[in-house]
């Protein structure tokens, strides 16, 4: 009964770090964390598609979210690792500067995001939190790999078909 | 009620018997007295009325009954088959074919009295005195199933004794033993029929050999009957013994034991007895006694297993075969490193045994996803049959290689294409009777559907010897159909010019679109489809003599090998298939059209893809020197410039999955030995893209 009172308050989240950004992500959309490895490139993809990389006999898709966030491209560190989503059926992998722990945050401490965050558009965020002085900003993992996305990634080959 | 795995059971077999019916009927249509056929098609029936009345489908069971009853009297002689009844039959197959449809909730309701009422009218019209089918339409309305009145005492239909049991029969006799036709009733509304029929076997089989059963005995054991079923049994016993034996067990409620008497009446189904069977072991010595083997259908034991499941187990193989490439790279750093100790043996041993292992298992899955080419191609006779009775043409329809077994996947696509290539033959191709007697050609038109293989590729052929393709026709109808101009046309080869048909939109009638074939999606819906599938469609034609359409396609979908080769830092794999050579050239080699690179390989102008111009690949260093894949799909060839290659390997095709969608240029992905990632060119698409110029090249 505790446990499901407690779940109902609070939520577990995995805080990552992005461009001295702390984000967060809810666990439950988290497949696994693995560090860096070799990418292949695919052509004629997204800019913000860094490739796909083999998990186990998968083809995954792996997106750089600096990127995606249009914060520029970010530096590969020894740190830097990639953050496996699956998120209704479709399974990507996001690369993050490092992840630094997992987080249990009440939920009435969630406050809706203000229009914009560190440039970062309001439309893949979830909210925001302050947790001990540090501003967490919530990712909404849905929608990093919905319809907007979607679009975009047909656009660069429609521009590739012309050139 | 039923659960889905019952109802889908039923269906699998209902769909097996339809199938045997509609062979039946054509083969029926030819030879008309045939009393093998005649009999297969009343088992057929038979069959299909006993499990739908099990399963509460009155119409169905309804429907059969009115079939075996006209087929009982066929084989009777009492009644001749005529072409009136046969047209009659196939509406009657139609109707349980939409029957099935409407329990599988993919139809509407279905009316069978029409074809009930057409189908009495024969039995009763040419059925002799007295025997009046007990079943009447009254029963359309009936909410449960009634016993069929074979199954009643008082007229038992017994089971039929075929030559192979004769002989076992006999030879037992010899041996001091008594044969025994046993027929066992159980409760209707028993709950567990295959428990009981269980118990009946293994209670006769203490007491002597069961050598046959009606139904099947996998059937009768899977509770697959309708009230009762029969045996014939080898004992030492006598039949009050075997009754009472047989009464004992709960929910029999009827059994009956009668001597089996042989005699040449009871051999009454044409089949001559010659063979003595000098080699054949006498059942009796055999403990395991189900001899159903022996009927004339061969019962190879099987499981239905839900294709997803192979699928699973194919991409599991298809894991383990990456493993094991891994595996032998590690075996072969160790030994470089730690040169041949005990230790690095051990894993070169382990590392060999599983490659065996894992091609041995991968060649089995793959085995075990190949269905005999037949159960596409025995759609085809009816077709054939209606579509030319349609259009008033005569023709023979010859099959062949239907044993030839191919990737159930491969099944499922090529499906749609035969059917329009089949159409087009009968429509365009083969003229009627007339025409071809005023042509000096036989009235009926052949048309030759074949598969077989040819090295590594199924190579499907469908032949006609109709009037063939003049590729005049198909010049000015491009022209007209805005396709190309005028001079183009002119200067293509017959061969070129007749490509032209496989073009999207292209059609040859003359706004006469008939309902089977004209409407202009025909040839490139069939290119399409087989090019999905790395198979390759080539026509050939002679004008007056008929036209062969040539089908090649791979023998599996998961597995290719192909060409690796390095593309700046990356991998990627070419498709066997689709690589015709590999050449190296030099920077002198490659000429410039208009913004275009062209290189010339005998006398053919091939454009030339840059990866760069490829794969937007920046970091592909241009050499003076160098390497060339040609690459085809249909007709077109382009070449590539590739860095280096690596030479030939078995992928498995992985998809790119749906966040990347279909990305242009690339069919999927594969994983290599050292866990990387190579990605798969799509070949088609490519030499579509940049092949479209080729033609302009030529001309210009």
């Amino acid at each position: 009964m505790a446990n499901i009172m407690q779940s109902s308050q609070e939520e577990q989240i995995v805080v990552f770090q992005l461009m001295e950004q702390v984000y967060g992500i809810d666990i439950n959309s988290v497949y696994e964390i693995i560090r860096m490895e070799s990418i292949t490139k695919v052509p004629r993809s997204p800019h913000f598609v860094e490739g796909v990389i083999d998990l186990r006999g998968r083809i995954i898709p792996v997106i750089d979210l600096s990127v995606l966030f249009g914060l520029g491209q970010n530096e590969r560190t020894q740190a830097s690792r990639i953050i496996i989503v699956e998120v209704s059926g479709q399974t990507i992998g996001m690369i993050v500067d490092s992840v630094q722990e997992v987080l249990r945050i009440p939920v009435s401490a969630i406050e809706p995001p203000p229009p914009v965050v560190n440039g970062i558009d309001v439309a893949y965020l979830r909210g925001i939190t302050i947790l001990e002085e540090r501003l967490i900003i919530l990712l909404d993992q849905n929608k990093i790999l919905m319809e907007e996305e979607k679009d975009q990634l047909l656009q660069p080959n429609i521009a590739g078909n012309q050139a | 009620m039923f659960s889905d795995l019952e109802i889908g059971v039923f269906i699998d077999e209902l769909e097996e018997k339809i199938q045997v019916i509609n062979d039946g009927l054509l083969a029926l249509e030819r030879d008309e007295e045939n009393p093998d056929i005649i009999q297969e098609i009343f088992r057929a029936a038979h069959t299909i009325k006993g499990s739908s009345g099990i399963m509460g489908y009155i119409n169905m069971a309804n429907l059969t009954h009115e079939m075996e009853n006209l087929f009982d009297k066929i084989r009777h002689s009492e009644i001749h088959v005529t072409s009136a009844m046969v047209n009659v039959l196939f509406e009657a197959l139609d109707t349980l074919k939409a029957l099935k449809e409407e329990v599988t909730g993919d139809g509407p309701a279905v009316d069978t009295s029409s074809v009930v009422a057409k189908i009495k009218d024969f039995v009763e019209g040419g059925g002799a005195a007295g025997e009046v089918p007990v079943q009447n339409s009254a029963m359309n309305e009936a909410p449960v199933p009634k016993a069929p009145a074979e199954n009643t005492l008082a007229s038992r239909q017994w089971l039929e004794i075929g030559d192979v049991e004769e002989n076992v029969i006999r030879e037992a006799e010899l041996r001091g033993y008594q044969c025994f036709k046993v027929a066992v009733d159980i409760d209707r509304d028993c709950q567990m029929k295959n428990v009981r029929a269980f118990l009946v076997f293994e209670t006769l089989q203490q007491v002597g050999d069961i050598i046959k059963s009606e139904p099947s005995a996998e059937d009768i054991q899977e509770g697959k009957y309708d009230v009762g079923f029969q045996v014939v049994l080898i004992t030492k016993e006598d039949p009050d013994s075997i009754k009472n034996l047989m009464i004992t067990i709960s929910e029999v409620t009827e059994a009956e034991v009668q001597p089996l008497i042989l005699s040449n009446a009871e051999n009454m189904y044409g089949q001559t007895k010659t063979k003595e069977a000098p080699g054949a072991q006498p059942a009796i010595q055999e403990k395991n006694a189900f001899k159903q083997e022996y009927s004339d259908k061969k019962a190879v034991k099987t499981v239905r297993v839900d294709v997803n499941k192979l699928d699973n187990l194919m991409n599991l193989v298809g894991e383990l075969v990456i493993d094991r490439t891994r595996l032998n790279r590690f075996a072969e750093i160790f030994e470089s490193r730690f040169g041949s100790d005990d230790l690095v043996e051990s894993i070169n041993e382990i590392s060999n045994h599983l490659g065996q292992v894992t091609g041995d298992l991968q060649e089995q899955i793959m085995k075990a996803r190949m269905l005999p080419v037949a159960q596409l191609f025995n759609r085809f006779p009816r077709m054939v049959r209606d579509t030319a009775q349609k259009l008033n043409k005569e023709i023979n329809f010859v099959v062949e290689g239907k044993e030839t077994e191919l990737d159930r996947n491969v099944i499922e696509v090529i499906g749609d294409p035969l059917i329009h290539l089949i159409r087009n033959s009968i429509d365009h191709g083969i003229e009627t009777p007339e025409e071809r007697l005023a042509a000096g050609k036989p009235a009926t038109g052949t048309l030759l559907l074949k598969a077989s293989y040819a090295e590594s590729h199924i190579v499907i052929t469908v032949q006609d010897d109709g009037r063939g393709i003049d590729a005049n026709k198909i010049r000015n109808k491009a022209v007209e159909m805005g396709f190309v101009d005028r001079e183009t046309v002119d200067r293509m080869s017959d061969r070129e010019a007749l490509q032209l048909i496989f073009r999207a939109g292209f059609s040859t009638k003359n706004n006469e679109v008939s309902d089977l074939s004209g409407r202009g999606v025909g040839m490139d819906v069939v290119n399409t489809a087989i090019e999905q599938i790395n198979g390759t469609v080539e026509l050939d034609t002679k004008p007056g003599a008929g036209t062969t359409i040539t089908i090649r396609l791979p023998l599996t979908l998961a597995i290719i090998r192909a060409l690796m080769v390095t593309l700046g830092k990356q991998v990627y794999a070419f498709p066997l298939t689709n690589v015709s050579e590999t050449i190296r050239i030099t920077d002198k080699d490659v000429r410039r059209i208009g913004n275009n690179e062209v290189i010339v390989v005998r006398d053919k102008i091939l454009p030339l893809a840059r990866p760069g111009r490829l794969f937007n690949c920046p970091d592909c260093v241009e050499a003076t020197k160098m390497f060339v894949v040609i690459l085809g799909s249909g007709d077109k060839r382009i070449a590539v410039v590739v860095d280096k290659l690596l030479g030939e390997q078995e992928i498995v095709i992985k998809s790119l999955g749906d966040y990347l969608g279909q990305v242009q240029g690339l069919s999927g992905a594969c994983i290599l030995g050292d866990g990387k990632v190579a990605l798969i060119a799509d070949v088609r698409g490519l030499v579509k893209k940049l092949g479209a110029e080729e033609t302009a090249y030529a001309v210009g």
